[in-house]
């Protein structure tokens, strides 16, 4: 076992469109609690600590394009020179950073009523927030609504059970966005429980 | 000879040949059409059999994921093509009913079914041959005392010319010995026992034996290792391969009976071992089987002390991608992630299993009982060739005690 503590390394962040750092950070810290202690950005959840919960899930901008990524179980210094957008990067700001419209995704949670506790969310809004711009890029068929957002959300945990509204938010966001779906309605419009 | 003398040679070759089939065909027909059997045996008889039908695994085959209990269809991939484990239930028409006590030993010994045809050698009646009488009667007694089950055969995939059965006959004479050099020294009551349980009944050669081109297995180098079968390598589990990776007789009976110990978790194909036959075995067989593997003097199992590594891009991978849920020095959390430290595939001097590991990741394991371990993600996108290789390299000199580097082509080639 070693019991040397960890060095300090600088390290470099692109966080929500604004760079910070070089700060010093130990050499094994955690993305989540870099963004909690060193940036004051506390809305990204430390969950169960062992990437099982998602509470965590920051999304990654960079040449695979936007993806989730569990900040919990990944070092700080993976993310040195990759842009990452967190739960505080969604919504439009004014220029006092007063927050004055919030993202699709976020308002569809809203409407929806989808969570309670709202410990999951920011990783629901996270994944929700990848889905759409995948679907912008690649739009899917009618049939394949259901499965791709089960797809895209049943890894997330909700312990307040809140899967069937967010999963219908999501749902009714794919559908009223115009450029998701190729073709036209479902022939027998039958509807199916998520 | 005249033109007419060929000819009429050919029509009686031609006619000879038809008549050798028909006879082989009303054969195959008549044996299809004899008479289900039905067994009597006493309730402890076929308990006895359930118990050897464990040891043997036969439902590691036999029985599919969600299918109905020995009714067949697990897919086992070889070399060769895809072959599936077939029914072995008592129905009449797919499964095993009309089989006889001597058919079935026959089948189980010698890889001949019923009605004739070669059986493929991923049935292991190679290990099989030296099954006893009387076990092999008691688990006929219990497979014929489950519940039949009509559902057909599932179709093989095995390609071209390893699909002539009949060839099969010329394989058998060349590669079916059953004479297996030991693995271990012995001559204790444990280590018989065991030997019988490892290479008989748990036919454990079948994948942890080295094969040559014809899939035939190299008797001369018994137990140490074979990359061939599965997308993981079945490791050495000679003494001396299971010594240097840090085995001892506790943690392999801890192994066999949980699936888990400090230098393992049980993984794909050897998870389904586990769960469907070793974690069902007794102790005093689970303590044999190690006795076996291991021999009666035992090598010290090897101690290998954490390095001192060098900081370096194979460290900075770890602390960037691995450190969060195995430790930041390799320590490991239970039930979520092993530890490295002692870990049975970083101390292996074929990397092959870590760097598929590192590359594809583990789905979730439900150990027999409650024990469970969270999946691992794969790095293979993350991660090119070089960057794997610097991981596997650094995790193996600090924690392994394997010098030699890992090169990227070695990984490359692993890549799906």
């Amino acid at each position: 076992m070693s019991t040397t503590p960890a060095r300090p390394r600088p390290l470099s962040l692109h966080v929500n469109g604004i760079a910070h750092g070089p700060i010093d950070v130990p050499e094994d810290m955690m993305l989540v609690d870099v963004l909690h202690e060193y940036l004051g950005l506390t809305g990204t959840r430390f969950g169960c600590g062992q990437g099982e919960c998602r509470a965590c899930t920051v999304i990654v901008d960079d040449e695979r394009g936007p993806r989730e990524v569990r900040s919990c179980i990944t070092g700080a210094h993976y993310f040195e020179g990759k842009r990452i957008r967190t739960v505080e990067g969604h919504a439009r700001r004014d220029d006092g950073g007063k927050i004055v419209e919030l993202s699709p995704v976020q308002q569809a949670f809203l409407d929806h009523f989808s969570f309670q506790c709202g410990y999951c969310t920011p990783g629901f809004v996270n994944a929700a927030t990848v889905l759409l711009e995948r679907l912008h890029k690649s739009p899917i068929t009618h049939d394949q609504i259901e499965d791709t957002i089960s797809e895209a959300l049943n890894p997330h945990l909700c312990r307040c059970t809140g899967y069937v509204r967010y999963y219908q938010a999501v749902k009714s966001l794919v559908l009223a966005t115009p450029g998701l779906v190729r073709g036209g309605e479902p022939h027998d419009g039958k509807e199916r429980a998520p | 000879m005249t033109r007419v003398g060929w000819k009429r040679i050919l029509a009686w070759l031609v006619l000879i040949v038809l008549v050798v089939l028909l006879i082989g065909w009303i054969s195959r027909w008549m044996s299809n059409r004899g008479p289900v059997q039905k067994v009597n045996a006493t309730p402890a008889q076929i308990e006895r059999g359930r118990y050897l039908a464990d040891a043997a695994d036969c439902a590691g085959c036999h029985t599919a994921h969600d299918g109905a209990p020995l009714a067949g269809g697990f897919p086992l991939h070889s070399p060769f093509g895809t072959i599936h484990g077939t029914n072995i239930t008592p129905d009449g028409e797919h499964g095993i009913g009309r089989y006889t006590a001597d058919d079935f030993f026959h089948a189980l010994t010698r890889g001949e079914a019923r009605d004739g045809h070669q059986l493929y050698p991923a049935m292991p009646y190679v290990s099989y041959r030296t099954i006893t009488r009387a076990d092999s009667d008691a688990i006929y007694a219990f497979v014929m005392s489950q519940p039949p089950v009509n559902v057909p055969n599932r179709k093989n995939g095995v390609h071209f010319p390893a699909n002539i059965r009949t060839a099969l006959h010329g394989w058998n004479l060349l590669f079916a010995h059953p004479e297996v050099r030991s693995a271990s020294q012995g001559s204790s009551a444990d280590w018989k026992r065991g030997h019988y349980l490892v290479e008989t009944l748990g036919h454990c050669g079948e994948c942890h034996s080295p094969r040559g081109a014809l899939g035939q297995i190299d008797r001369d180098r018994p137990l140490s290792g074979s990359a061939k079968l599965g997308r993981f390598a079945a490791p050495d589990i000679t003494p001396q391969g299971l010594a240097a990776r840090g085995w001892d007789s506790a943690s392999l009976q801890q192994y066999l009976a949980t699936g888990a110990s400090a230098q393992a978790v049980a993984s794909d194909e050897m998870l389904r071992v586990v769960t469907l036959s070793t974690s069902r075995l007794r102790r005093e067989d689970v303590r044999a089987i190690a006795v076996y593997l291991l021999g009666d003097a035992p090598l010290p199992a090897k101690v290998t002390a954490t390095a001192a590594t060098a900081a370096g891009p194979g460290q900075k991978h770890y602390l960037d991608l691995c450190s969060g849920c195995h430790g930041r020095d390799g320590e490991g959390v239970p039930n979520v992630a092993v530890s490295l430290q002692r870990n049975t595939a970083v101390h292996d001097s074929n990397p092959h299993n870590l760097i598929v590991a590192i590359l594809d990741g583990l789905p979730v394991h439900d150990f027999p009982g409650i024990a469970r371990m969270q999946d691992m993600p794969g790095f293979g996108d993350d991660l090119d060739d070089g960057q794997v290789a610097a991981l596997a390299t650094w995790l193996r000199q600090r924690h392994g005690g394997q010098a030699t580097a890992v090169d990227a082509a070695t990984v490359a080639e692993l890549r799906k």
